[in-house]
């Protein structure tokens, strides 16, 4: 699903975010991606969406090539992708339904489609009935789970999430992470950037660490390993 | 593209434009100022051009002939003028005829020819009309290789002073549409930078979910070519009043001057003062989108 292969991020700066990377996520992998700050772990998941390009190194994702992809392509490559960030970027003018409905509708997905799909992912992350609320009238909690519904809405084999907790209070953590799980569960595969020591030594899933733009380690039914 | 596609790049395009109500004002002022002195640049080279060559139509050629013709050879060189091609009319002057023609000229002049004594320097001439403008300088041309004729001469200078005229008008007027032009690119490509500030959130989000660049770009665009087309709308109606207007007046007071009918001309110009403003429209949006969203 993806798959590095001797992947290294210079930044213009001459700053080495990332040097050397090999990794192989499979489909309907759960992987954690861990690391201090600044040790390259956002230039990792930015790579996956090609928010950034890799310098050197062969980057695929979802059996596209990322590694040259013009920006025409780049659409294409992001309907199959969902992103959660820290900061939810929801759009406050617009409601929960609204919010979640944009994804569908700037891909042109017939109308019809685009109701029977909102509500079952609202369903999903248990938000239905706030569909006619506004970001601001909801918790952070449920703005990250409409965040996760809007991700998931047209249906994307991988969820890419950058701390998606990081804002979140330990309890509703937990109610995202459920989440992630169920997604996981029917199949879609999840790569997540976080400092959650609780959560990844909890969910026992695969972990990457990076430190200093190198993975030191890549284990499956890993533990976060570093103290706060 | 589907139509409820175009609806809601259509319906966005509005909402920013009420957002930036101002701005949106100011841009579809600027546009209207730029396009109303382009058509009014644009009405008065196609007038003088078309006077220019009424004037040339209506000219007549003057043919001077030598001294000393006997009244039979002057009778034969003004049938063979009327004989060639093109030629409408022909008309003698005798030098005596010239020479009153002058003196009403002169008016309270007329001393100035009492140096002149008895002798009369003016020669007989003849008046040809000819039916077609582009005739002119070629019936001129001709009729002074006849036997007797001293040469033929059309009124060129007035005619090449209007061509000049009309020329120094069209210089002019370019460089002034030239710089409302860009007036109205800026404040355009200003107002849709607000619009894209105003919405980078939502652009933002767009690219993160697989929109095309293009389907980001098109409500921006429209909304561009709206306030240019606005702008082109107001410039058009003032014209067309106002040369309707000028027309009908001119007609009853100066029935002489050879202005060109309202329609189609208005309506030709109209349709192409709509077209530029909104490319205009269309051409602000994108110098802003390029610079500012980076789709």
């Amino acid at each position: 699903m993806i798959h590095m292969t001797g992947v290294s991020k210079v930044y213009s700066n001459g700053s080495v975010a990332l040097s050397d990377i090999h990794v192989d996520i499979e489909k309907g992998d759960f992987v954690f991606v861990v690391g201090p700050s600044g040790a390259g772990k956002s230039t990792f998941i930015k790579l996956i969406f090609r928010e950034e390009l890799p310098t050197h190194g062969q980057l695929v994702v979802n059996g596209r090539n990322v590694t040259n992809m013009p920006p025409s392509e780049v659409p294409y490559l992001r309907r199959g992708l969902g992103i959660v960030f820290q900061d939810y970027r929801l759009l406050p003018e617009k409601t929960v339904y609204e919010n979640v409905a944009f994804a569908m509708r700037v891909i042109e997905a017939p109308r019809r489609e685009i109701q029977k799909r909102v509500n079952s992912v609202l369903d999903l992350v248990g938000l239905r009935d706030k569909c006619r609320s506004f970001p601001n009238q909801l918790s952070g909690g449920e703005q990250q789970r409409i965040a996760i519904a809007r991700a998931i809405v047209n249906s994307p084999v991988v969820v890419i999430a950058d701390e998606p907790t990081g804002n979140l209070d330990p309890e509703t953590s937990w109610e995202i992470m459920k989440i992630f799980e169920r997604i996981n569960k029917a199949g879609t595969t999840i790569v997540m950037a976080t400092h959650d020591k609780t959560i990844v030594d909890t969910m026992r899933k695969r972990v990457i660490a990076i430190e200093r733009g190198r993975i030191v380690r890549d284990q499956m039914k890993g533990v976060y390993g570093y103290e706060d | 593209m589907k139509i409820r596609t175009v609806e809601y790049f259509v319906r966005e395009a509005v909402v920013s434009l009420r957002r930036n109500g101002l701005m949106s004002f100011a841009s579809v002022s600027t546009v209207a100022l730029s396009l109303l002195i382009l058509g009014i640049f644009l009405i008065l080279v196609l007038n003088l051009n078309n006077m220019a060559s009424m004037l040339e139509s209506q000219v007549q050629i003057t043919v001077y002939l030598n001294d000393g013709l006997s009244d039979l050879e002057m009778r034969e060189t003004g049938t063979r003028i009327s004989k060639m091609q093109g030629v409408s009319q022909v008309m003698f002057i005798s030098k005596d005829e010239a020479m009153e023609r002058f003196k009403d000229r002169l008016g309270d002049q007329q001393s100035l020819l009492t140096a002149l004594g008895d002798t009369n320097p003016l020669p007989n001439a003849f008046e040809v009309k000819v039916d077609r403008p582009e005739r002119v300088k070629s019936t001129a041309q001709a009729i002074s290789q006849l036997h007797g004729v001293e040469n033929a001469k059309f009124g060129q200078e007035v005619i090449e002073q209007l061509f000049t005229l009309t020329k120094m008008v069209r210089i002019f007027g370019l460089i002034l549409i030239v710089f409302l032009a860009l007036a109205a690119l800026f404040i355009i490509s200003n107002t849709i930078r607000l619009t894209v500030f105003a919405r980078r959130k939502e652009i933002g989000i767009m690219k993160y979910v697989g929109a095309t660049d293009w389907f980001i770009r098109w409500p921006f665009l429209i909304e561009g070519m709206i306030l240019g087309f606005g702008g082109a709308l107001i410039a058009v109606v003032i014209l067309g009043q106002t040369y309707s207007a000028i027309t009908q007046q001119i007609y009853a007071s100066m029935a002489f001057l050879p202005l060109i009918p309202e329609n189609p001309f208005i309506h030709n110009i109209s349709l192409m003062l709509v077209l530029v403003g909104t490319a205009i429209g269309a051409l602000g949006s994108t110098i802003s989108l390029k610079r500012f969203m980076k789709v």
